[in-house]
């Protein structure tokens, strides 16, 4: 993942690609279990459930 | 669960519970001060004689309970003329009635049983002496004749007749049961309340004689009155029990609201029975269900906001202020919480003080020193840390028996010499002569304390001996629940004894070991430290402070920056404060560890100088080490909970919301490099990003919903932020993001918690466990210190004149503890009352610090760090706990020269948040006037308020008058410097010179009305002329020279 985020394209398949690409990694407020998310997915954790998630520290 | 179990579910390791969450929110039901049950008090008040022609104002007041804690007050009148009779109140209406109609209601009796109820037994002792009481039960027994009923049930079925309607009896049920109704509703409930029995009446009829019989005494001055305001006559409201009776009533409410749709569905279908198949079928979904039965919802309400909303009051007398939140700012006030008993919101308002007087009767039960100062002092108690309440009654089955064994009979005397009273739980047993009183309260005490015969150890046995006037005397037995009671030794049996405090002021209890008197002393306490509350238990060496500082103490621990708790990490508070360096006091009592309080560390141990050093430590002013601050002392942080809601302000129901912004940056927008400094790639913030004012925390765009693809589609391209609107720097703690309850439609909200350090700066306030507070002064360069002879620098410098006038002595021996503790590794007990003028605490201290190899009284010799020359005087030098508190400057600093004012008035507005000024008010105007510091009173009132240049006229003397020319031909030299009084100024003719002409905004043209000056005024001066002017004044000024 870069910094710099270039503005997506008119086409419509091109934005699918740079959006999947840009998943971020969460941390489920239950289980702990590592949740990855795309832009628009609903906010719950795969393994049990729960909705709400924690945002990890990174150092991009 | 267990500790491990508790940790595991992200809790704290100890906890207790005992409050409610309600929206997130830690709530407790407070406990509140009402009057002891089913205890007929003597109370003299002047609102008595409210009531109506005749009445006095003596009485009798009950708190009568019933077995599920629901209450009902009966009080007894007397009249002028002898009469009594009994109030209650019923749904918050008042209602009065003849005592002698119920007595005669309760059971079949006769006058002559009721006359020797109330006097004593016919030929009994004392019977000549009693001429007052006989001469009005007489005229209590004739005026009754007036109504004319005979009979137990010609009685029943008039107080039926008159309190049907009232007490909601439906109609088909005759005035005798509608009587029995009554009798069993309202008078004395705790005697039955439920499928009354003839013997419950009968006890609610010797109850009701007994209670007359003491307000004959009262009135004839043979007894004194009870004082409600002592902790005697009182008990404690428990949360549970005024939950449950919010419960029942609101219950009670919504079986009422079924008759109106059952009445309703019955004249529908042609009343077919309760048990047709018709009624099965129909009665849920079409009665039932019109009904209101959320009462979860009403407790909820009841939970967050305190308030009572009820049709019959509850017996209580406030409505609002039953639930407050359970502060977690430190671990201190949060425990502080449970011990709380207020004396009632009604009590606030009084002007009298006598319901805040500290009373010999609270000893032992409410803490003497915890109570704040200012508008809740002395209603706002805790309860001293050994005080126990009773939330279940004993079991007392077997006390009628033994008591009957010990020679009590139903035959009472005249003179309270030769009979008084034993009763339990509000029932009279019976009678007996003062000295078997005695010997039955004894023996009673002594098979308590053993365990033996059936009488539990938690029994209260109230032994009122006779006096001359004093309390009305008698053995009165208390087993229920809500009662106070605490832990002594009984010394017949050296056995652990419970006392309450009905019985307490006529007990002999000694204090300590030494105080016992032989033959007199039948308990001693404990520890005389368990008079104090937890909190007040903390404060070391107490017993060497003069008292207001420990109930200082007692206030600022609650105020300290501590450790609110070990599972902050999974909170979401508003704000919390937490100490970084929080250590474990040197000096403290057992009951610290005893508490757990090493877990939630409150402050940390500095060693202190007292010398005046630098000039920086005037008034209060301390000084501390620049390295000590280096090192971490009294670092401190605060935690604050961010929520961006996209959906918030939209004023739909929580259901009805359609998504209409997303969290992100617009897909087709620009993303510019600026935003991601603090913002990740899905627009959330990244943890620990530094944030300062003005940076943005989240992103978001408007979205609409594609009812083709169903995806939500942004057209704008724009990003929108959500913004840190703080002035300090934060850093991002932790981002939670709230998933939707359905778990399908996207994220609505976050929650950021933010990190502001606090790292101690000057004009933060700490203080010592001595009520000794004080603001930081200046962080001094350590090389600058004054050291002593090994080299030891101080971490904090405070003024001796800081000990003279407050007399803290305690914080002396605990400085002079607390070194000698440090210098042998070793945590002292500061337990109050431990030394005495043989055993002095000095010495204790002194020759430990001997051993050490330091001075025997703490004091050393002391080196200038400045000029390195010794110092004239030895310095004492010791280690004191210190705690943070958290008023801190960066909350409070308030400055301003210009900024925002009132549009209205041109003056400054008022508010830090706002960036307003502090109002010079008058009393500030008056000192600054006796200075005679006319310029700065000026600057203050003028200058930097609503200075404001204006026009006015000499002549007339008129602000508004006057108005600026405007050039006739060059409409762009609008707002010209020229001002002419319109009201002197006359029409122009047309053949005045042109420059004396002038034209107005209407392009009307004038002549004259030139003599304008402009003068400094306040801009408020101008606005009262307009006030005035719009009411027909005027004002007129003369400008002069």
């Amino acid at each position: 993942m870069s910094s710099y985020n270039p503005p997506s394209q008119t086409a419509q398949v091109q934005p699918m690609i740079s959006e999947s690409a840009r998943s971020v990694e969460y941390t489920c407020g239950d289980c702990d279990a590592q949740v990855s998310l795309k832009r628009g997915e609903p906010i719950r954790c795969r393994s049990c459930g729960h909705r709400v998630l924690y945002k990890q520290r990174t150092n991009r | 669960m267990s500790p491990d179990q508790l940790v595991k579910a992200k809790e704290e390791s100890e906890e207790l519970g005992g409050y409610f969450i309600v929206n997130g929110i830690e709530k407790i039901i407070r406990m509140l001060l009402v009057n002891r049950r089913n205890f007929p008090m003597a109370i003299k008040r002047g609102a008595f004689m409210k009531r109506g022609a005749g009445y006095t104002q003596f009485g009798i007041v009950m708190r009568c309970v019933r077995p599920d804690q629901t209450s009902q007050t009966n009080a007894l009148h007397y009249l002028n003329d002898g009469n009594v009779n009994l109030r209650f109140s019923w749904r918050k209406a008042e209602y009065l009635v003849p005592a002698m109609m119920v007595l005669k209601a309760l059971v079949e009796t006769n006058d002559r049983e009721i006359y020797e109820g109330i006097v004593g037994a016919a030929g009994s002792e004392g019977l000549e002496d009693k001429q007052f009481v006989t001469d009005r039960v007489e005229l209590l027994l004739r005026t009754y004749k007036v109504y004319g009923l005979h009979s137990q049930a010609k009685t029943r079925a008039y107080l039926g007749q008159k309190f049907k309607v009232v007490l909601q009896i439906p109609d088909d049920i005759s005035d005798v049961d509608a009587g029995t109704e009554f009798l069993r509703k309202i008078v004395l409930p705790h005697l039955g309340s439920n499928n009354v029995t003839e013997s419950q009446d009968a006890d609610k009829f010797r109850m009701l004689l007994f209670m007359t019989r003491k307000l004959y005494a009262l009135v004839e001055g043979e007894c004194a009155v009870d004082n409600p305001d002592a902790v005697q006559s009182q008990e404690v409201l428990l949360g549970g029990h005024l939950f449950g009776q919010i419960l029942k009533e609101k219950l009670d409410e919504w079986l009422n609201s079924l008759r109106l749709p059952l009445s309703d569905w019955g004249r529908r279908n042609e009343w077919p029975t309760f048990t047709s198949p018709q009624f099965q079928r129909d009665f849920i979904p079409k009665i039932l269900r019109k009904t209101n039965e959320n009462i979860g919802q009403a407790m909820e309400y009841f939970l967050s906001t305190g308030n009572l909303v009820s049709p019959t009051g509850l017996d209580l007398q406030q409505t609002a202020g039953f639930v407050v939140v359970a502060e977690k700012i430190n671990f201190y006030r949060f425990i502080s919480h449970f011990r709380m008993v207020h004396r009632g919101a009604f009590f606030a308002q009084l002007k009298t003080t006598t319901v805040r007087k500290l009373l010999p009767e609270s000893w032992g039960f409410l803490c003497p020193v915890h109570t704040p100062d200012g508008s809740p002092c002395g209603l706002l108690n805790h309860f001293a840390h050994k005080c126990k309440l009773a939330t279940e009654s004993v079991d007392v089955s077997a006390i009628p028996g033994l008591v009957a064994r010990l020679g009590v009979s139903s035959r009472s005397s005249a003179s309270l010499d030769a009979s008084v009273v034993v009763q339990l739980d509000g029932r009279v047993l019976g009678f007996c002569s003062p000295k078997q009183a005695k010997a039955i309260g004894d023996t009673l005490r002594y098979w308590k304390v053993e365990g033996t015969h059936g009488v539990p150890l938690e029994l209260e046995i109230g032994y009122i001996p006779n006096s001359d006037g004093g309390q009305y005397p008698g053995v009165y037995m208390f087993s229920q629940s809500a009662r106070m009671y605490r832990p002594v030794k009984y010394l017949p049996l050296n056995k652990l004894d419970y006392v309450g405090p009905f019985e307490q002021p006529f007990m002999s209890i000694a204090v300590t070991d030494p105080e016992i008197v032989s033959g007199d002393s039948t308990h001693v306490e404990y520890d005389p430290t368990n008079i104090l509350s937890i909190l007040a238990n903390m404060t070391p060496f107490s017993d060497f402070n003069q008292s207001p500082r420990n109930m200082y103490q007692c206030q600022m621990g609650k105020q300290s920056m501590g450790t609110p708790g070990a599972a902050g990490r999974y909170r979401t508070d508003n704000k919390t404060y937490r100490l970084q360096t929080g250590q474990t006091p040197i000096v403290r009592p057992p009951l610290h560890n005893e508490y757990g309080l090493d877990n939630f560390p409150n402050g940390a141990n500095a060693v202190v100088a007292v010398i005046s050093y630098t000039g920086y430590d005037m008034d209060d002013a301390m000084i501390i080490n620049k390295s000590a601050h280096e090192r971490g002392f009294g670092h401190g942080t605060i935690y604050k909970t961010k929520i961006c809601d996209l959906a918030e302000g939209t004023g739909k129901s929580r259901s009805a919301r359609t998504v209409s912004k997303l969290f992100g940056f617009a897909p087709d927008g620009l993303v510019m490099a600026k935003w991601r400094e603090t913002l990740d790639d899905d627009g959330w913030p990244r943890i620990g990003t530094l944030l300062k004012h003005g940076d943005i925390i989240a992103a978001w765009h408007n979205v609409s919903l594609d009812p083709g693809s169903g995806e939500y589609i942004n057209r704008d391209g724009a990003t929108q932020f959500f913004k840190y609107k703080e002035d300090e720097v934060a850093f991002v703690e932790e981002v939670r993001i709230i998933g939707s309850e359905s778990g399908l439609d996207p994220c609505q909200k976050i929650s950021i918690k933010l990190r502001v350090p606090r790292s101690p700066v000057i004009g933060d306030k700490f203080s010592s466990r001595h009520g000794q507070k004080g603001v930081l002064s200046q962080k001094w360069p350590a090389v600058d210190m004054p050291f002593s002879e090994s080299g030891i620098q101080p971490d904090v410098i405070i003024n001796p004149h800081a000990f003279p006038s407050r007399m803290t002595i305690g914080m002396f021996v605990e400085s002079l503890a607390g070194k000698a503790g440090a210098l042998h590794g070793i945590a002292q007990d500061s337990t109050p009352f431990r030394f005495d003028e043989q055993n002095r605490a000095v010495d204790y201290f002194g020759h430990q610090l001997m051993k050490a190899g330091y001075n025997y009284y703490g004091n050393e010799p002391m080196y200038s760090g400045i000029t390195g020359q010794e110092l004239a005087a030895d310095i004492y030098i010791g280690v004191v706990y210190y705690q943070r508190l958290r008023h801190m400057v960066n909350d409070k600093y308030q400055v301003r020269t210009t900024g925002p004012i009132n549009q209205l008035t041109g003056q400054p507005i008022k508010g830090r948040k706002k960036g307003g000024g502090i109002r010079v008010g008058e009393m500030e105007r008056d000192a600054l006037l006796a200075h005679g510091t006319a310029f700065l009173l000026q600057d203050r009132l003028m200058n930097c308020s609503d200075y404001m240049k204006a026009a006015i006229c000499r002549r007339c003397g008129s602000f508004l008058s006057t108005a600026p020319t405007v050039p006739e031909f060059d409409k762009k030299k609008r707002g010209s410097s020229t001002v002419r009084c319109r009201r002197c100024a006359t029409l122009a003719a047309g053949m005045e010179s042109k420059s004396d002409i002038w034209t107005d905004g209407q392009g009307i043209r004038y002549t004259g009305g030139s003599d304008v000056a402009v003068v400094a005024v306040p801009g408020v001066l101008k606005y009262l002329d307009v006030e005035l002017a719009s009411m027909g004044i005027r004002l007129k000024f003369q400008v002069e020279p």
